[in-house]
């Protein structure tokens, strides 16, 4: 098997001034990494990596004070967020493991372990829910599993040799500005749509999921939040041009998935432009998705109510549903069958110098059915900024604060203002539908170049997008080591 | 009339004995970590022995072995026989560092595929486990971290012996047959050798195994022994070596040792083609097909196992 990925004099130029300009800067600026670390002591070829290794720590715990709200899971409705003092956490461990298999296709395995306690069993919050580590299935036991198990093929077509710098589920190596990859097996649609360079890994950066990606992008995954499918990318100098399709749970927000992938799937397209403004970097992503899954739709929950009470959320019975008790209310457990759900976004990051940085998500989605695999929001806006600490002398400290704000339809608003779940949210009343909104503010303490420590504030507003409820102050803290 | 309406109410309450102490004699068996192809650490040249050539800098091996198997689990009573776990199919991913005549390794274990048929028998009701990609996406079943050091003799020599010991950490879920929900341990010696066109390896060993199912059918007995030889022709092929033997290998509960029903004995004939630089990464390709020798206590009918690694000793700087 040959180490080297036969890259062009051009590109090997190319990546030994990549390689020497991180050197320069490896003990001053760059966080520490068992990569960096072989590679300083002639152990490992960084630039063109035959394998890499990186591994990762997080805790995260949240605190949440007792807030106001005049009526929790009324008439046996079970969605409520718990207006009583709540602490959540999150801690996860995770291996990141890539193999170079052949010139332009890699390997990457990456078992996690992941414990967990949300608040009110993961109910109550609808798009900006605190914690973006939290899983659907998760358990205060350790759970051992694989996150990623795929296959990237790069095809290249020419154009100017890029550096692809080592990292988690990246070689290092060089590739043509111009180049197709193509991406197997068992991944998130978390990981190739949606990036933000300004956001960047929120390990590092923001708490809540809000800040993640798109609320209201209901993208294919299990219970965890990954799937199985393809991706394609074309990249084209500036631009970028992908499709993927993984499968939907058998159950929304169930952890079996529904492997029949020609027959229920969740499909994505994004257009990507990278441009320099200023002399700083920015790019603009429009992602489109189109579902065809196994879900409910609004409008005939209700209709099939209004037809027949005796369709109600606590007379499911075997069907799939999510255990309210509330006889006087609809439920998708009576109405699931084949549907289609679409929505577009718009995602722009701009750097305004080296360490400071601005982004801009906004969804809107078709509002008509049940959240299948992400959260209940319809439609999300968010917009923030992210500074490193190099102004001030802390270049691996990491500051930044964000606005989100998330809404359902009106037929949404409907079905939970008649006491239906969809979920994580229904509080078996809705006095005021409103947008759920969320500020968040951070600053994250870098020491030995390894390890973050994190403080975090959330003000959470209308959450469940239920006016009479709310407001919520979230704390929370963490701890983060990389290697 | 009254009579008859005394006799009827008797026999109702007889029969209702009857059923109540059929019920009481019919257990549920509870599953347990199935798979007896306890894979050698990456790097370590057959399926389950270990060829102890560890040597050179700082390097390291990654294996992929894949694996399926049928009747790991056949209960039989008298002419009754019932295949709990008929089908299992398995991918084992590791990656081991070694240093000289050290290695430290992991290997996690992905189920791809278990079923089987429930049933009673033998006083004992099973529940077939069902694991698939789609029911179970992402499940990984026991871990084990390991290390291993050679004691004696040389990468090369015609005797080598080391000892090595490994961690199991529970995952999974014990009605799928992929775990004992236990922590256990294996503590090994063991040895190589090459002579010429013979090369061989075995071991012997400890499995530390706290779960005792005794009486159950089949199932765990508490800590076993673990035995094993391997030897074949290791024949030179240009830049890469060709091997081909047989591997036994087996394990027996101390509490009934080398019982019938407590010992798991398999064979499995190996292939391999391998390359033999020094520096730079080299392939290993491996065939094995086989079976039960005694096809009990986990030991399958039949199964038939391929494996991949990548493995590279780097020259000492």
């Amino acid at each position: 098997m040959a180490q080297d990925a036969g890259a062009s004099p051009a590109a090997e130029e190319t990546a030994a001034k990549a390689g020497e300009e991180a050197r320069s800067t490896a003990n001053e600026e760059a966080p520490f990494t068992l990569m960096g670390y072989l590679a300083q002591h002639g152990l490992h070829n960084i630039n063109n990596e035959a394998w890499n290794l990186y591994g990762q720590f997080t805790y995260i715990s949240s605190w949440k004070p007792s807030f106001q709200a005049p009526y929790t899971n009324a008439n046996g409705s079970i969605n409520s967020l718990v207006p009583d003092y709540e602490r959540a956490f999150t801690y996860t461990f995770t291996f990141f493991f890539g193999l170079r298999l052949w010139p332009g296709g890699e390997a990457y395995f990456v078992p996690e372990i992941i414990a967990e306690r949300p608040f009110s069993n993961l109910r109550g919050i609808g798009g900006a829910i605190q914690d973006f580590e939290l899983q659907k299935t998760g358990g205060e036991t350790p759970q051992l599993y694989h996150s990623r198990l795929f296959l990237r093929q790069t095809i290249e077509l020419g154009g100017e040799p890029l550096v692809v710098p080592s990292g988690q589920m990246h070689l290092g190596s060089v590739v043509d500005s111009r180049r197709i990859v193509i991406t197997v097996g068992n991944y998130s649609d978390l990981d190739i749509f949606d990036q933000n360079h300004v956001v960047g890994d929120p390990r590092q950066t923001f708490f809540d999921m809000a800040f993640m990606t798109h609320a209201s992008w209901d993208f294919p995954a299990d219970a965890r939040g990954y799937s199985y499918g393809a991706t394609v990318e074309l990249y084209w100098d500036d631009w970028a041009l992908r499709f993927g399709r993984l499968a939907p749970p058998q159950n929304p927000n169930g952890l079996p998935v529904n492997l029949h992938i020609w027959q229920f799937y969740g499909d994505a397209l994004e257009l990507e432009h990278d441009h320099v403004l200023f002399g700083q970097p920015g790019a603009i992503r429009i992602l489109g998705y189109r579902n065809y899954e196994d879900i409910g739709q609004f409008s005939d929950a209700i209709a099939a109510y209004q037809a027949n009470p005796a369709e109600n959320a606590a007379s499911c019975g075997s069907r799939y549903n999510y255990g309210s008790g509330n006889f006087t209310a609809p439920d998708m457990c009576w109405v699931r069958k084949p549907n289609q759900k679409l929505g577009i976004g718009i995602n722009i990051e701009q750097f305004v110098s080296k360490d400071i940085g601005f982004f801009l998500r906004a969804m809107y989605s078709d509002g008509k059915s049940e959240v299948d695999a992400f959260d209940p929001a319809d439609r999300d806006f968010s917009v923030g900024a992210v500074v490193k600490g190099a102004p001030w002398g802390r270049p691996l400290d990491v500051t930044g604060i964000g606005f989100g704000m998330s809404w359902i339809s009106s037929v949404h608003a409907q079905y939970l203002a008649m006491g239906g779940v969809d979920g994580f949210v229904g509080d078996g009343r809705l006095s005021g539908p409103g947008g759920e909104g969320i500020f968040e503010a951070f600053y994250s303490v870098n020491f030995f170049r390894a390890l973050w420590l994190a403080g975090d504030y959330q003000f959470l507003w209308h959450p469940g997008f239920n006016t009479a409820r709310g407001p919520v102050n979230i704390f929370g803290a963490k701890v983060h080591a990389e290697f | 009339m009254l009579s008859f309406s005394r006799n009827f109410a008797l026999a109702f309450a007889v029969l209702l004995l009857i059923l109540s102490a059929r019920a009481e004699a019919q257990q549920q068996a509870l599953g347990f970590a199935i798979e007896r192809l306890y894979t050698s650490a990456p790097g370590g040249g057959w399926f389950v022995m270990d060829s102890l050539d560890l040597h050179g800098g700082l390097g390291g091996a990654v294996s992929m072995t894949s694996g399926y198997e049928r009747d790991a689990l056949r209960i039989t009573e008298g002419s009754q026989a019932l295949s709990v776990v008929s089908t299992r199919a398995f991918l084992d991913i590791g990656g081991a560092v070694t240093y000289d005549r050290w290695r430290v390794y992991v290997n996690l274990d992905l189920p791809l595929y278990t079923g089987g048929h429930s049933g009673t028998i033998g006083g004992y009701t099973f529940t077939a486990p069902l694991v698939n990609l789609a029911l179970n996406p992402d499940t990984l079943s026991d871990a084990r971290v390991g290390v291993d050091v050679r004691l004696i003799g040389g990468p090369e020599s015609g005797f080598r012996l080391a000892a090595g010991a490994q961690l199991i950490i529970p995952s999974g879920n014990r009605n799928d047959y992929d775990t004992d929900a236990t922590y256990r341990a294996m503590f090994r010696i063991l040895f190589a050798g090459d002579s010429g066109f013979f090369t061989y390896a075995g071991q012997l060993g400890v499995h530390v195994r706290p779960l005792n199912n005794y009486p159950t059918p089949q199932s765990p007995h508490g800590s076993e022994l673990l035995f094993g030889v391997a030897g074949g022709a290791k024949l030179p092929m240009g830049a890469m070596d060709f091997v081909v033997g047989p591997e036994f290998y087996g394990a027996t509960a101390f509490e009934a040792f080398f019982g019938t029903t407590s010992t798991a004995f398999e064979g499995l004939l190996t292939l391999r083609l391998e390359g033999t630089a020094d520096d730079g990464p080299q392939l290993r390709f491996k065939l094995g097909v086989g079976g039960g020798i005694q096809p009990d206590f986990g030991a399958p009918q039949w199964r038939i196992v391929f494996a991949i690694e990548v493995f590279n000793h780097n020259q000492k700087h």
